[in-house]
């Protein structure tokens, strides 16, 4: 285990004792918990003056590192703890215990210096003032995040351009569509050139179109500023899309941390074959040598089997000699099922 | 974080606000109807009670009926620092919810940004409700006519101390909304505060007709400086030797602030943000 100097109210330092360079983002046995209120068994006027308190924990020593320029999903069912660790992270909340520390800081210590350096999107939440145009938010950012005016105008410049968005700036916000606010959130979050970005559900409600450019200008911003992403959200494909990293949170424990392609391995090894066919012997569960599951329904035969065990070529040939296909289709599962199946198998 | 760049916020929100605000043009005529209605009814009442009253009574009164309609006209247009006022219905909305958690993602001084915040809203209804009235206030028949200042100094002391009045009130609210965070309720108990802050302000009777004994203790509590003070400038029951009392409302002004950044500091340590 890292050995971590915390001496000092959150100074500043790069390095642990042996000289290795610190990660940028480092949590070790992060604790949260919170008081929740519940009513007493019986009686709706007893509530009124007695209730039982509960302390449910949040996060259960959650730790992780990431160094500069990751981008890495954070997932997990709802109340899973996922905002209480970007909480933590952003410096609002104060865990019980464990270690944080952000480029150095410990963020709760030193939070003005902390934000600094950090940017959040929220898509549900809006940080631009409703009834003005939005460039009135972006020249307000300018003043809280201290930009110079000549760095700020360059900035907002090339943000606006990349993310089409130099028509919206003097429509007031609360005309704009939520595609085009929310490209003015992200101009907004990204004015001061955080070194980290948190988004929080970046893509929820936006149209198909809206969604790839998003997921596009993420990636590329990521590429050419080297911005430390950490995306939560119950979108998969933005996951899929933008992370080379997953970090999975059940009941405020990290559950998985690693690659994705290696999550699907291991959770979803199956590979499923779809095929049309002309002729049916029976329609329903059909039996194929070597596949896990097989059916035969409204002319569309599915089957499961494990890549590992019985080779694609081997089950086209085996299937073909019963059946007359038109076309076939081999496909990964889906993205959601096995985050659904990860979820179900870890019991969160 | 220096006061350079507080200030730069404060001014840059304050900007953003008071643009906001004045966008509500319609809302506030209408209101200024209100005000209207409510200071002809009052100019009535008074009227009456000054005709009809112990002739010793009203020789003796410290008002003259014309300084009282006066009175009514301009606390009806400088609403703005009216008490109930009460508080940015946004951020105790925000303080509600727990969104105050993404405010202190930010690096600024939340005071300063609520602070200025509040003081920036509260010009819109000064133009759009404020001249209104004035004007209504201006062009009625002699008896119910708003009559000019009592002398230009009376005039300069006034605006100073009316700008003074604003400062205090925004003060005495973020006093108040500072109290508020952590605690999930309490509309109710700061709107009790707020009544018996407009009537301690003149809102509801000026405070020079309130009984003698009473009145020293009137003019030095905090209230006085968010109506009663800057009018008594205009209407000449205060001249140019009484402009010490601005000082009052400093005073006060200073004391919230400071009691204000206080609780808020140590409010803001303990506050648990739950929920997604």
């Amino acid at each position: 285990m890292k050995k971590i100097n915390t001496k000092g109210a959150g100074v500043f330092f790069s390095c642990d004792a042996s000289g290795k360079k610190m990660p940028q983002i480092f949590l070790h046995g992060i604790t949260k918990t919170f008081k929740v209120y519940e009513r007493k068994k019986r009686g709706i006027i007893t509530g009124a003056f007695f209730r039982n308190a509960k302390t449910v924990t949040a996060l259960d020593g959650v730790g992780f590192e990431m160094d500069e320029g990751e981008m890495a999903g954070y997932i997990g069912p709802n109340g899973a703890g996922k905002s209480t660790t970007v909480k933590v992270i952003s410096g609002i909340l104060t865990p019980e215990a464990g270690e944080c520390v952000i480029m150095g800081r410990v963020p709760w210590k030193r939070r003005a210096e902390h934000v600094a350096q950090i940017g959040v999107v929220f898509g549900q939440r809006s940080q631009l003032w409703w009834d003005v145009p939005a460039g009135d938010s972006f020249e307000m950012m300018r003043h809280i995040y201290n930009v110079p005016f000549e760095s700020f105008k360059q900035r907002l410049a090339e943000l606006t351009d990349v993310l089409d968005a130099g028509g919206l700036v003097k429509t007031p916000v609360r005309q704009l569509s939520l595609g085009q606010r929310m490209r003015c959130e992200i101009v907004a979050s990204l004015l001061h050139r955080p070194k980290i970005l948190f988004l929080d559900e970046p893509t929820i409600g936006l149209d198909a179109v809206s969604k790839l450019a998003l997921r596009e200008f993420l990636k590329n911003e990521n590429k050419k500023h080297g911005t430390t992403m950490i995306l939560t959200t119950h979108d998969m494909d933005d996951i899929k899309a933008l992370c080379s990293r997953v970090l999975v949170i059940g009941r405020g424990k990290i559950l998985y941390d690693g690659a994705m392609p290696e999550l699907a391995k291991r959770y979803a090894p199956l590979r499923r074959l779809r095929a049309s066919a002309k002729s049916a012997p029976a329609e329903g569960e059909i039996m194929i040598d070597g596949a896990s599951s097989a059916n035969f329904e409204n002319g569309t035969l599915t089957v499961m089997f494990d890549p590992e065990k019985l080779k694609a070529h081997e089950l086209v040939m085996r299937v073909s000699e019963k059946y007359s296909l038109n076309d076939i289709m081999i496909e990964e599962q889906n993205i959601d099922e096995i985050i659904a199946e990860m979820y179900r198998e870890m019991n969160i | 974080m220096t006061a350079g760049k507080n200030f730069r916020v404060g001014a840059a929100v304050f900007r953003i606000k008071t643009a906001e605000a004045l966008q509500y043009n319609v809302a506030w005529l209408a209101n200024s109807l209100v005000g209207t209605f409510w200071g002809l009814i009052e100019i009535t009442v008074y009227t009456v009670f000054f005709t009809y009253a112990n002739a010793s009574y009203v020789q003796s009164a410290a008002l003259t009926l014309a300084q009282t309609v006066s009175y009514v006209w301009l606390a009806q247009a400088f609403f703005v620092s009216n008490a109930m006022m009460g508080m940015d219905g946004e951020i105790v909305g925000k303080i509600n919810s727990g969104d105050i958690g993404f405010e202190l993602c930010r690096p600024m001084d939340l005071y300063t940004y609520w602070y200025a915040k509040i003081f920036g809203g509260r010009f819109a209804p000064l133009v759009w409700r404020g001249l209104p009235v004035l004007l209504v206030g201006m062009v009625l028949p002699a008896s119910y006519r708003i009559s000019g200042p009592a002398s230009i100094g009376g005039l300069l002391l006034m605006i100073i101390s009316m700008l003074a009045a604003m400062l205090l009130s925004v003060a005495f609210n973020m006093l108040l909304l500072s109290v508020r965070i952590g605690i999930a309720w309490g509309d109710g108990p700061v709107n009790m505060i707020l009544l018996f802050a407009g009537v301690l302000s003149g809102g509801y009777l000026p405070l020079q007709l309130w009984p003698d004994f009473m009145q020293k203790f009137l003019l030095f509590q905090p209230f006085a400086g968010y109506m009663d003070i800057p009018l008594r400038f205009y209407v000449g029951s205060a001249n140019m030797r009484d402009a010490w009392q601005i000082l009052v409302q400093m005073g006060w002004t200073a004391i919230f602030i400071l009691l204000g950044r206080a609780v808020m500091k140590s409010r803001l340590k303990s506050v648990v943000i739950q929920g997604g």
